[in-house]
């Protein structure tokens, strides 16, 4: 079903079963957007149901300004970075610094199938400032255009295409000097 | 491995799993969410008591607020912090806000936010802010 179809479901009064329709094309979705910056099924896994709760409460003031595909990304990308903004302040008061958190979840994620490279390849991600993880997760891994993202991130395309080339730099130095 | 520009592409995207099964299971989950917050919002029987104890405390703030009126002082931020709370997730702009204060250190008024939002007595807050 189309993002359209969706809305008209809505709005015909049907909403429970236009939020199946949502749950059905975008659940595996923001799975695989949200564990990327989490790094942890576990989280992923309890941050996905607040994430849904926020868009069936929030959907009656969807206006249609934007598609329902950017909007429902905006929910997931904003819940998943206060997320991790709150584990910096946890880590932060607990005297450890996030990126060595992020490092110990990778190595310890069962579910992650990569080898070590790969492995280095989401650790040096993570070692990213805020903006260029963010913006290279949604290009490199989720393959968004630079003009959703925009829409999604509500920044400029010549800025979003600044902070990939920043980003995607920085981490091929990164695997670069590992692999030497 | 080969070194050269395309070193990303050579590394590929990492595989990740999930347990066997688990996207049904959470499809069933999410499915579940309308029933579930309908009737936490509906459950009016067990809600009434609950509302009238509610009520007759917001009649003691009324009067005490109409009461102490004309020596408090304004908070400029209530209306503030509940537009944010309505809109937080749906807004590009504070997706913007959160990327800027993510590049930058923990700053105090980030722990001080986290701790009322994590429901720390704000005396304890006030406190903490303190002695920093």
């Amino acid at each position: 079903m189309t993002d359209k179809e969706i809305l008209d479901l809505y709005k015909s009064g049907r909403r429970e079963a236009a939020f199946t329709e949502i749950v059905e094309s975008y659940s595996e979705r923001l799975y695989w957007h949200v564990r990327r910056f989490l790094c942890s099924h576990e989280d992923t896994d309890d941050l996905l149901q607040e994430i849904f709760i926020k868009i069936w409460n929030a959907l009656p003031t969807f206006r249609g300004d934007s598609q329902l595909y950017t909007w429902i990304y905006r929910v997931a990308t904003n819940e998943s970075l206060n997320f991790l903004q709150k584990m910096k302040i946890r880590s932060a008061l607990q005297f450890e610094s996030i990126s060595s958190k992020m490092e110990d979840r990778i190595d310890e994620d069962i579910h992650l199938d990569g080898d070590r490279l790969q492995r280095d390849l989401m650790k040096a991600v993570q070692k990213l400032p805020a903006k260029q993880r963010t913006v290279f997760i949604m290009r490199w891994f989720d393959e968004m255009s630079y003009e959703d993202i925009s829409e999604i991130l509500g920044t400029s395309v010549g800025a979003l295409k600044a902070s990939y080339h920043f980003a995607s730099e920085k981490i091929k130095a990164d695997l670069e000097k590992k692999l030497k | 491995m080969e070194i050269g520009k395309d070193i990303l592409e050579k590394v590929g995207k990492p595989s990740m799993g999930v347990p066997e099964g688990y996207f049904d299971s959470l499809k069933s989950r999410l499915e579940s969410i309308p029933s579930t917050e309908v009737s936490r919002r509906l459950d009016w029987g067990k809600v009434r008591p609950y509302l009238a104890l509610a009520a007759s405390f917001a009649a003691v703030l009324v009067i005490g607020n109409s009461v102490l009126r004309h020596t408090a002082s304004p908070d400029p931020g209530s209306f503030e912090s509940s537009y944010v709370e309505m809109v937080s997730f749906t807004s590009p702009s504070t997706i913007y806000n959160v990327l800027e204060s993510e590049a930058e250190e923990v700053t105090d008024e980030d722990i001080i936010n986290y701790l009322i939002e994590s429901g720390v007595n704000p005396e304890r807050v006030a406190y903490a802010g303190d002695i920093r």
